[in-house]
């Protein structure tokens, strides 16, 4: 199994720089949280599906697609509960349903499956290595960038290594599948020890091994790939910005909002 | 606070930060789907068995290493988004309180940094911690969710709080088994791996470790049970008292 989201396409997005695709996704993120009206977040929603179609990055969406149906469902089902609106539709008790709390819920389901897209977006089209080297260039400490990127290396060696042990563990008897979830959960442990030595014993070696080639994680660092922002970044990064604001503004006149909260 | 920066100037505590997260990661990713709790935020994480027994482990390692795990278990996921900051942050309290309230939650801890894993006291103190670790997570991540209009404070942090707490008591039993492995044979325990003057010495322990204690119970169970109307406040109110605690400790 792939656990990995980039799709290696050759498109107008996939050949950004690092830098603009992590910028983009976090002003996609703020675009997400203008409003609250569940037309303007459907049509912010929308907008998001015509850009995972131009990255040709669909496939994923469609990998993800009962969390996203999930997302949507469960957010309308809960919120109405938790917001409060002046318009009453239903009450049983305490529990109260408001018509503004209902379009809210249907708002946040729209909200949190679009926080998933633009995520999807941003890892279909950008690499392990493209995105800590965007952090680096971002200023993010070297250290905390070599600990992510070696991290992003190591999950399939120990995800590989912990598909060994269960089966391992399976042909001497261990019943993985039976149980409630206490039970399960504790029948984790005789997978998790192996596991956990068979990783640590690494570190010593790592340590060694980066040592007698000269690390320092503090020395100044020379770079052999160099990405250079274009035009193209410039103005990817200038549109989002101006459609940011454009939206803020108008959520600031009273545009695209059914409760008066975030 | 001092060695969650003095530790990135050692290549041992560097590797643990990449192995840590490494391994929490790839649990994250093989139960994410396993058992949803609420779709696209939270599961029944297995995983969780990790944080506190690293913590306990690899100190400062280990806060940066659930942090950083955590947020490759949402790439990987696909559930990659804003959420994931606060996830970031109550993460790396999951990994930090343990190590650093170990010795200042005074009279309960006895101020030694060794694990006394035969003395009652040392796992009175481990249950503990294991509540308000779980706690402290739950208030941050339910906090920046409700602010982001994702999932109400309430439900969110009374789950987060109950499914980390499981999780670090069923690490006991993974500590136990690795403890004397990691202590003697590998020589890999964080107190000996750094230099003594990168550790330093807590600003007000003490009073940092209660002042999280309060934060974090008090976050929970107002927020979740006696004031659920004013949830965001009592959150906000909560995450800024524990992140104050944190940076006494």
């Amino acid at each position: 199994m792939n656990i990995f989201l980039y799709l290696d396409e050759n498109t107008w997005f996939h050949r950004l720089d690092s830098r603009t695709k992590i910028l983009g996704v976090l002003l996609l993120f703020c675009m997400a949280m203008v409003f609250n009206h569940p037309l303007y977040v459907a049509g912010f929603a929308l907008g998001l599906v015509w850009l995972a179609a131009a990255a040709k990055a669909l496939p994923n969406f469609w990998r993800v697609r009962y969390l996203l149906f999930l997302l949507v469902a469960f957010s309308t089902l809960l919120w109405p509960f938790f917001a409060k609106g002046p318009t009453p539709l239903w009450s049983w008790g305490r529990l109260q349903v408001s018509r503004e709390s209902l379009l809210y819920a249907i708002a946040m389901g729209l909200r949190l499956a679009s926080f998933v897209g633009a995520g999807l977006i941003f890892l279909s089209i950008t690499t392990n290595e493209e995105f800590t080297q965007g952090l680096i260039r971002l200023r993010l400490p070297y250290p905390i960038a070599f600990a992510f990127s070696t991290a992003l290396r190591l999950v399939p060696t120990f995800a590989g290594a912990g598909a060994t042990i269960v089966q391992a563990q399976i042909s001497r008897g261990l019943d993985v599948e039976s149980g409630n979830i206490f039970q399960r959960a504790g029948k984790f442990i005789p997978l998790a020890v192996p596991l956990f030595i068979y990783a640590i014993r690494h570190t010593n070696m790592l340590a060694m091994a980066l040592e007698s080639k000269g690390f320092n994680p503090g020395a100044p660092r020379t770079w052999y790939y160099d990405p250079q922002m274009r035009r193209a970044d410039y103005l990817v990064l200038a549109l989002l910005t101006a459609l940011f604001l454009g939206m803020l503004s108008l959520r600031l006149q009273g545009y695209g909002q059914v409760l008066p909260r975030l | 606070m001092k060695p969650l920066g003095t530790m990135w100037k050692n290549t041992r505590m560097i590797i643990l930060v990449a192995v840590c997260a490494a391994i929490y990661a790839a649990a994250l990713i093989a139960f994410k789907t396993a058992i949803p709790l609420i779709p696209g935020i939270t599961e029944v994480r297995v995983a969780n068995i990790f944080p506190m027994v690293f913590s306990l482990l690899f100190g400062p390692a280990a806060a940066w290493g659930s942090a950083i795990g955590n947020l490759i278990g949402d790439i990987f996921g696909g559930t990659l988004g804003p959420g994931s900051v606060f996830g970031f942050i109550g993460n790396f309290l999951l990994g930090y309180l343990p190590y650093a309230m170990w010795t200042t939650l005074k009279p309960i801890a006895d101020g030694k940094r060794e694990l006394a894993l035969q003395n009652w006291r040392s796992w009175v103190l481990y249950i503990l911690l294991a509540l308000i670790s779980s706690a402290a997570c739950a208030v941050v991540i339910a906090t920046g969710l409700e602010a982001l209009g994702m999932v109400p404070y309430p439900i969110l942090s009374s789950i987060i709080t109950i499914n980390d707490t499981v999780g670090s008591l069923i690490g006991g039993l993974l500590l136990l088994a690795v403890y004397g492995v990691v202590r003697r044979q590998l020589r890999l325990i964080w107190w000996d791996v750094m230099d003594p003057e990168d550790i330093g010495r807590p600003r007000a322990g003490t009073l940092g470790a209660w002042l999280v204690v309060v934060g974090a119970l008090g976050g929970w169970i107002l927020g979740a049970y006696l004031l659920s109307g004013q949830a965001l406040v009592i959150g906000i109110i909560a995450s800024i008292v524990i992140l104050v605690g944190c940076f006494l400790l």
